[in-house]
C-alpha cells in the first residue's frame, strides 16, 4: 500500500498507533502486551555432517543439504552441468516457493548468472531475456525501451524462470498470468539438448513447460509480448469488507488492475486499484505497509482475546481514512517490499466461485483462529492455454491465506483447503497445497499430455525431487 | 562537569554524531549504498543478484551497505554469528539472503564489503 499522499499515510499509521494505544488502555489492563512474545523458529544446522551448507527457501519452511550447486553463466554450460551433475537436478529462483519444489539432495542450480535483455523488437514490443533476470530488474531494462509488463505481481525479488514455471500472476480482469505474456522458450532439456519453441515449434513442449515446475529442463531464455511503457495512478483505499466483496464483480471491470486485502477481525478491507492517466507524477512515499502490517499483529497480541474489542479499535482507527494516491510508471507501483515473511496458501477458482468461496474463508478465520492477523487477499486472472496453467481455459479468482513465519500454519490445510476444493480450486504450483498427482489430473484437462512430456524429456527423472515425484506420480 | 561532557560525548558517539559517516538511513546512506560495489568481480556478480536487492533499498528493512551505524550492533555480534543469521535467515532476512550459489567464505566476504569493516 504505497503513500504518496504523505499527510494521509502518516495519517493512518498515527491514527493506528493512537487508537492500539487507546484500546490497550480500554481494556482496562485486561490486554497483556507481551503475552506473545516473537521467537524465532529454531533452523536446522547450518552445515551436514559432510559440510554442505544448508539451503532454506524464503519463508524457512523447506530446507536440503544440496551435494552441488550449480551457478553456470553460459547456456553450454547449463547443457553440461544437466549431463553430469549430481541428481536430482532442481533449479532455484528466489527460493519464493512454499512448496517444496526445490529442496534438493543433488543439484542446486541458481541462474544468477544468466541474466539481462538479449534482444528486443520495437515494432511488436517484445522482450528476450535470460531467464535469471530478477522481475524487479526487468521492470527499469523494459522502461529503458518503451515498454512494460503491465501484470507485474506483488512482490518483485523472482527470477523470470521462477516466477514463470509457477504460474506467478499479477491481478487484473484483462490480464493473463505472466507466463500468458511467453510468446517462445528456450529450454535446455534434462537430456541436455537445446530446444527453441512456441506456438508453432515444438508447440507441445513450449504448451507444457511455459509453467513447467522446473521440472522440463532448464528454461535459459523468455521472450515476452509486453504493452508500452504507461504512467498510472495507483489508489489505496480502505473500506467495508462487505461492501468490496459484493462490488468485487464491477471492479473488475472499471479497473486495469484490482486487488483487496481483507483485514481480518476488522469488517475492513484495503482495496488497491491501478488505471492509466496523463496527470503529473506523484511518486510513491516511504512504505507504510509494513507498519500497518506489524500494527496489525500488536492488535492481535493486545487484543486478540476479545474480538468485539479488536474490531472496534481497528475501526477506530482505519476506516473513513482518506486514499492514498501515487502516480508513476506501472513498474514502480505494482510491486512492494515485503520484508515480513509469512507461509501462504493460494486458490485459484471459477471467478463466480471467488467471492462465496471467500466469505467462508473469512468466517472460518473469525470464528476458529484469532490469531491470524494477516490480511486475506483477493486477485482476477484472465484465462491462458499453458497446460499446467491454474488459469487455463477459466477466468480465475484467486484467493491466499497468509501466516506470520514465527506461526503456525497447520489451519491452511485443515480449515482453508477444505473449502478452496469444494469450489474446485487449482492451488498455485510455488504455495502450500496437499495435493497429489491423482487430484492434478482431475483439475486441469491436459494433465496426461503435460506428463507424457515430461516423461520423453527426463524419462530417468532427473529432475524430480520426492515433492515433485508425487506431483507428477512418476 | 568533565563527567557530564564525557556522558554527552558518549551519546553522541553513540548516536553516530561525531562520525564522519552519513546518519543511517539517510538519503545520503541511501545513494551511498546504491553506488558501492565490491572490487572482486565475481563477488560482484553474487551480491548485484543478491544483497543489493534488499540492502540497497529504503523499505526494505535491511541494514544498508556501507551504512556503518546500521550495522554496528550487528558486527558486534561477531562475523561467525553473522554467517549463521546469513545462511538461516533471521526476521526479515531470508536464509542464504537470496544468494544460492555462495560459499561460507562468499557470504563472509560480503558481510565485510556490506558492513564497510
Amino acid at each position: 500500500m504505497p503513500a504518496a499522499d504523505t499527510g494521509a499515510a502518516v495519517s493512518r499509521r498515527s491514527v493506528l498507533k493512537g487508537a492500539l494505544l487507546a484500546g490497550a488502555a480500554g481494556a482496562g489492563g485486561l490486554a497483556t502486551p507481551g503475552c506473545r512474545r516473537d521467537v524465532e523458529p529454531p533452523g536446522p544446522p547450518v552445515q551436514d555432517a559432510t559440510g554442505h551448507l544448508v539451503w532454506r527457501n524464503w519463508s524457512g519452511l523447506q530446507h536440503s543439504y544440496p551435494v552441488e550447486r550449480a551457478s553456470p553463466d553460459s547456456e553450454a554450460r547449463v547443457v553440461e552441468m544437466l549431463k553430469t551433475a549430481p541428481v536430482p537436478i532442481r533449479p532455484v529462483g528466489a527460493g519464493h516457493s512454499f512448496t517444496a519444489l526445490v529442496p534438493t539432495a543433488g543439484t542446486l542450480v541458481t541462474l544468477d548468472g544468466l541474466t539481462g535483455l538479449v534482444g528486443h523488437d520495437a515494432a511488436t514490443r517484445q522482450a528476450t531475456f535470460r531467464a535469471g533476470t530478477r522481475l524487479g530488474d526487468i521492470g527499469p531494462a523494459l522502461a529503458a525501451i518503451g515498454q512494460e509488463m503491465p501484470n507485474l505481481p506483488d512482490i518483485n525479488k523472482q527470477s523470470l524462470g521462477g516466477a514463470l514455471g509457477t504460474g506467478t500472476h499479477g491481478t487484473g480482469q484483462g490480464f493473463k498470468a505472466l507466463h500468458g505474456d511467453v510468446v517462445a522458450l528456450r529450454i535446455a532439456t534434462p537430456k541436455g539438448v537445446i530446444v527453441e519453441c512456441d506456438a508453432t515449434r515444438d508447440a507441445h513442449i513450449f504448451h507444457a513447460a511455459r509453467v513447467g515446475l522446473g521440472a522440463f529442463g532448464i528454461v535459459t531464455q523468455v521472450t515476452l509480448q509486453n504493452a508500452a511503457l504507461t504512467r498510472v495512478r495507483k489508489r489505496v483505499e480502505i473500506r467495508k469488507a462487505d461492501d468490496v466483496m459484493t462490488e468485487w464483480p464491477t471492479l473488475v471491470t472499471q479497473h486495469r488492475n484490482v486487488e483487496f486485502f481483507i483485514l481480518p477481525f476488522t469488517g475492513l478491507a484495503a482495496v488497491i486499484t491501478v488505471d492509466e492517466t496523463t496527470e503529473p507524477l506523484h511518486p510513491r512515499g516511504p512504505d507504510v505497509d509494513t507498519e500497518v502490517l506489524m500494527d496489525l499483529k500488536r492488535l492481535r497480541d493486545w487484543t486478540g482475546f476479545f474480538p468485539p474489542l479488536r474490531r472496534w479499535v481497528a475501526q477506530m482507527a482505519l476506516a473513513g481514512q482518506h486514499a492514498e494516491e501515487a502516480i508513476d510508471e506501472g513498474w514502480k507501483l505494482l510491486s512492494n517490499e515485503r520484508p515480513v515473511r509469512f507461509n501462504e496458501m493460494e486458490y485459484h477458482l471459477p471467478f463466480d466461485a471467488q467471492m462465496p468461496a471467500l466469505r467462508e474463508v473469512v468466517a472460518t478465520i473469525e470464528r476458529h483462529r484469532s490469531d491470524v492477523f494477516f490480511p486475506i487477499e483477493a486477485r482476477v486472472i484472465a484465462p491462458d492455454d499453458a497446460w499446467l496453467s491454474p488459469f487455463h481455459g477459466r477466468a480465475s479468482g484467486s484467493i491466499a491465506v497468509h501466516a506470520y513465519y514465527q506461526d503456525e500454519h497447520a489451519f491452511f490445510f485443515e480449515l482453508i483447503e477444505p473449502i478452496f476444493r469444494r469450489y474446485d480450486g487449482r492451488p498455485h504450483w510455488g504455495k502450500l497445497n496437499s495435493l497429489k498427482a491423482a487430484d492434478f489430473a482431475t483439475l486441469y484437462p491436459r494433465w496426461a499430455d503435460a506428463c507424457a512430456v515430461r516423461a520423453s524429456l527426463d524419462p530417468e527423472g532427473r529432475m524430480l525431487n520426492p515433492y515433485l515425484r508425487a506431483v507428477f506420480g512418476a | 562537569m568533565g563527567r557530564v561532557v564525557l556522558v554527552i560525548v558518549g551519546a553522541m558517539l553513540a548516536a553516530g554524531c561525531l562520525s564522519s559517516d552519513p546518519p543511517s538511513g539517510s538519503p545520503e546512506a541511501l545513494r551511498r549504498a546504491q553506488s558501492m560495489v565490491p572490487a572482486d568481480t565475481r563477488l560482484a556478480g553474487l551480491y548485484a543478484q543478491s544483497c543489493k536487492q534488499c540492502h540497497t533499498l529504503a523499505d526494505s528493512g535491511a541494514p544498508l551497505t556501507g551504512d556503518r551505524t546500521a550495522w554496528t550492533p550487528r558486527w558486534a555480534k561477531g562475523v561467525p554469528t553473522l554467517l549463521q543469521s546469513t545462511v538461516n535467515g533471521l526476521g526479515g532476512m531470508p536464509a542464504g539472503g537470496q544468494c544460492f550459489g555462495c560459499s561460507a567464505a562468499d557470504y563472509e566476504a560480503l558481510i565485510h564489503f556490506m558492513a564497510d569493516r
